[in-house]
C-alpha cells in the first residue's frame, strides 16, 4: 500500500520536473538547435540547378579565397575585442564608484542614470549619436561656433564613431555584472589589503581584480557577443565602409538571395566568437561555469 | 590637571607603544568616542570592554587609520600617527571576520604583506614557516583559504599580522565567530602568543570573560567614555561605577533607597521591601535611589540558619536550580517576592536541592556594592 503510495509520488514527481522542464527544452530545440542544424545543412549545399541543390564545400572556399570576405572577418573580431576591452577599461571605474564608494540613494540613483539610456530602442540611441557627429551636426557646430575648425566636420563613417557607438551600447552589459561581483567583496578585505601595507594600485591588483575576475569575464563575454552580431550600430555610424561580417551576412540572404552563402558565414561567425570566448577563458585561467554563475 | 597628567604621559612614551590623548569622534550629533585617554605599555594585553554600540570599533578603526578622529591625538611609540595613513602606521588589524585574501593560499597571504614592506623575496620562505610554526601551524603554506577550519584561519590571520612585527597588534572581536569550546582554546593560544612574540595587543570585545582571561589591562568603555581602566581583578573586585559593576561579571541587581549611612556601611530598603546592609565607596544622601549588586558566588547558601552573626541573611525559598555543571546556579525568592541568584555549591548537601524547599542566604555586607541609581539618566559628560 504504502510502497504504491511511493510509487505514485514518484511518478508525480518526475511529471512535474518534465512539465517544467518543457519549456526550456522546447525553445532551445525549435529556435536554437534545429535552425542551426538546418543552416549547417544548407552552408553545406550548392546550386547545381533551378531548385537541384548538391553536397559541397563550395560556400567556405569562397570565403577563404575571396579577400574581402576573410578580411571583414578580421576586422569585424578585431574591432569587437578592442570594444570589448574599452568598455571594460571605462565600466570598471564606473561600477567601483557605484559598488563600493557610494552608498544609499546617490548609488541607486547612478546605477539608474546607467539604465536610463536603454529605455528607448537602440535604433534612437544611435540616432542621437548620428545627430551629435555629422557635419551639421552639434559638435560640429559647436567647433565652428568657438572657431576651431573653419569648415563643417565630418565625425560619422569612420572607426572611431563606430567604437564610439559600440561602446555607448554594450555599456550597460558590462556594469551589471560588476557591480554584482564587486558587491559581494567585502569591505574588510580591501581595508586589511590597506592594513597590511598595501597601496591603492596593491589593493587594486591583489585584492579586487582577482575577485571581480568572474564578473569581467562575463561583462567581457556578453558585451563581446552582442558587439560581434550587432548590425545596426556598425551600419547607420559607419556607413557604407563599415565593413562589418554581419551586414556581409545580410547582404548575402537579402539583397543577394543567396541564403547557401550566408548560412556559411552565419556558421563561421559562431565558430569565430566561440573560440575567442574560448580563449578569453583559457588567458585568464577561469572557468566557464564560474563565469556564469 | 588632567592636560598635565596626558602631557607627561606622551613624554614618557618611549616607554609605551601606544597612547591616546583625548580622542573624540562625533557621527553627527551622536559622540561615538568622546574624548578618551590612555596608554598602554610595552608588550602589554590590553582589551577594550562594552556592549556593542559603546564605540570600541570605532576606536579601534582610529588607530588603525581608518577612521579620522574629530579632536585629539594618537601616538604610536611616542610619535603622533594622525597623518598617517593606514598602509603606513605600524599597527595590525586581525579584522572581526577575519579578512583573510580567498583568491591567495596561506603562503601568499602571508606574503602579501611582506612584499609591501619591501622584504627581499628569498627571505620570504623562512619568515612564513617561522611564524606558521610559531602559530602551530607548520606545513599549512600551500593550503587554500576554504580548506582550513575556523581556528586555523584564526591563527592564519594573526600570522598574517605579527610576521610584520608590528608595534600593536589591534584585534576585532576575531573569537565571534567561534564555538564555545574552540573559544577556551584560543583565548589561551591569544595569550600564549602575546606573550611569545611580546607584541602590545589591544583587543576589543563584548564578552567579559575573552577581556578578563587575557588581559593585563582592561578599559570598561560605555557610551564612548572609559568608564575604569584596571586589571581584571579590580574591575572585578573594586569596581568604581555602576556600569562597571553591572557588566562586568554576573551581579542581581536590586533597586532601592538609602535609609542611613554611617561611614562605609549603607542601610539600604530595596523595591520590595527587604532591608539589607551594603558597602559603599561613596556618601550617599538618606532616601537617594541607589543600584544594589550582589555577586552570585559571595552568597553562602544553608539548609539552616547560619550560625555566625552574618550582615545580611534571608529566609528564602527555591523557586528554580539552574542546572550548569560547575556553573550551576539556584534562583530563589523571599517572602517579600525578590529574587536572587546564588552559585549552587558543588556539594553533597545540596545535591538534592529542588524547587519548593526553604533554604537561607547569607552574605557580609563588604562583599556587595551600590552605587547611586538611576544609572541611565546620568547626564554624560558628569564625572
Amino acid at each position: 500500500m504504502s510502497k504504491a503510495n511511493g510509487n505514485f509520488n514518484r511518478t508525480q514527481y518526475r511529471l512535474g520536473f518534465f512539465l517544467l522542464l518543457a519549456p526550456i527544452v522546447l525553445w532551445l530545440s525549435l529556435l536554437i538547435i534545429l535552425p542551426h542544424i538546418d543552416m549547417v545543412l544548407v552552408s553545406l549545399r550548392e546550386r547545381i540547378a533551378s531548385r537541384q541543390y548538391g553536397f559541397s564545400f563550395s560556400n567556405y572556399t569562397a570565403f577563404f579565397t575571396e579577400p574581402l570576405y576573410w578580411n571583414t572577418f578580421v576586422r569585424t573580431a578585431v574591432m569587437s575585442i578592442v570594444a570589448t576591452v574599452l568598455t571594460l577599461l571605462i565600466a570598471f571605474p564606473v561600477s567601483f564608484y557605484i559598488a563600493k564608494v557610494l552608498t544609499g540613494r546617490p548609488r541607486i540613483a547612478l546605477f539608474i542614470l546607467c539604465l536610463l539610456p536603454f529605455w528607448v530602442s537602440e535604433l534612437v540611441r544611435t540616432y542621437g549619436w548620428m545627430i551629435l557627429l555629422r557635419e551639421t551636426g552639434l559638435i560640429s557646430g559647436a567647433l565652428q561656433w568657438f572657431g576651431l575648425a573653419d569648415q563643417p566636420v565630418e565625425m560619422l563613417y569612420n572607426d572611431v564613431a563606430i567604437m564610439v557607438g559600440l561602446i555607448y551600447t554594450s555599456m550597460l552589459f558590462m556594469v551589471v555584472p560588476l557591480v554584482t561581483t564587486l558587491d559581494s567583496l567585502d569591505n574588510s578585505l580591501i581595508e586589511a589589503g590597506y592594513d597590511l601595507g598595501g597601496s591603492s594600485w596593491n589593493v587594486m591588483r591583489s585584492i579586487v581584480i582577482p575577485h571581480a575576475m568572474p564578473g569581467i569575464m562575463s561583462g567581457c563575454i556578453v558585451v563581446f557577443m552582442l558587439t560581434l552580431g550587432n548590425y545596426l550600430t556598425p551600419t547607420l555610424l559607419g556607413g557604407k565602409s563599415s565593413l562589418w561580417f554581419t551586414e556581409q551576412i545580410y547582404t548575402q540572404f537579402i539583397t543577394r538571395f543567396n541564403w547557401e552563402q550566408g548560412a556559411a558565414f552565419g556558421i563561421l561567425l559562431l565558430i569565430l566568437s566561440s573560440l575567442i570566448v574560448w580563449l578569453g577563458l583559457k588567458i585568464t585561467r577561469q572557468s566557464f561555469t564560474r563565469v556564469m554563475s | 590637571m588632567s592636560d598635565q597628567a596626558c602631557a607627561s604621559g606622551a613624554d614618557a612614551g618611549v616607554q609605551e607603544d601606544l597612547a591616546c590623548t583625548l580622542l573624540s569622534k562625533h557621527f553627527g550629533e551622536f559622540a561615538a568616542v568622546d574624548g578618551v585617554s590612555f596608554s598602554i605599555p610595552r608588550g602589554a594585553f590590553f582589551s577594550i570592554l562594552g556592549p556593542s554600540g559603546c564605540g570600541k570599533t570605532t576606536l579601534l578603526r582610529m588607530l588603525a587609520g581608518f577612521q579620522q578622529p574629530d579632536s585629539g591625538d594618537i601616538l604610536i611609540k611616542g610619535k603622533s600617527v594622525l597623518n598617517t595613513p593606514p598602509n603606513k602606521r605600524p599597527v595590525n588589524m586581525v579584522f572581526q571576520h577575519l579578512a583573510l585574501f580567498p583568491t591567495m593560499s596561506v603562503a601568499e597571504n602571508i606574503a602579501y604583506g611582506l612584499k609591501r614592506k619591501g622584504i627581499p623575496k628569498r627571505e620570504h620562505a623562512t619568515l612564513i614557516d617561522e611564524v606558521l610554526a610559531k602559530v602551530h601551524l607548520p606545513g599549512y603554506g600551500d593550503k587554500r583559504i576554504d580548506q582550513l577550519s575556523g581556528g586555523q584561519k584564526q591563527r592564519v590571520a594573526i600570522a598574517r599580522c605579527l610576521v610584520l612585527n608590528p608595534a600593536v597588534l589591534l584585534l576585532d572581536e576575531p573569537l565571534g565567530a567561534l564555538d564555545l569550546k574552540l573559544r577556551e582554546q584560543m583565548k589561551i593560544e591569544l595569550k600564549r602568543l602575546q606573550r611569545e612574540f611580546n607584541t602590545t595587543f589591544v583587543y576589543i570585545t563584548h564578552d567579559q570573560s575573552e577581556a578578563l582571561v587575557m588581559s593585563d589591562q582592561v578599559a570598561v568603555m560605555n557610551k564612548g567614555r572609559f568608564e575604569q581602566v584596571g586589571t581584571p581583578q579590580e574591575l572585578y573586585y573594586q569596581p568604581k561605577t555602576a556600569f562597571v559593576a553591572g557588566f562586568v561579571g554576573n551581579s542581581n541587581q536590586y533597586a532601592g533607597k538609602v535609609q542611613s549611612q554611617s561611614g562605609d556601611l549603607v542601610t539600604l530598603v530595596t523595591e520590595q521591601g527587604v532591608r539589607l546592609l551594603s558597602h559603599a565607596s561613596q556618601p550617599l544622601v538618606a532616601g537617594s535611589p541607589i543600584t544594589l549588586f550582589v555577586r552570585p558566588e559571595v552568597m553562602q547558601l544553608s539548609t539552616s540558619r547560619p550560625a555566625t552573626e552574618q550582615d545580611n541573611c534571608l529566609a528564602v525559598t527555591v523557586s528554580r536550580v539552574l542546572f550548569d555543571g560547575a556553573q550551576s546556579r539556584v534562583q530563589v525568592e523571599t517572602a517579600e517576592g525578590a529574587e536572587l541568584t546564588v552559585a549552587l555549591p558543588q556539594t553533597a548537601d545540596f545535591q538534592a536541592l529542588e524547587a519548593g524547599r526553604s533554604v537561607h542566604v547569607s552574605w557580609q555586607a563588604s562583599q556587595c556594592l551600590c552605587f547611586p541609581a538611576p544609572v541611565d539618566t546620568k547626564p554624560l559628560g558628569t564625572p
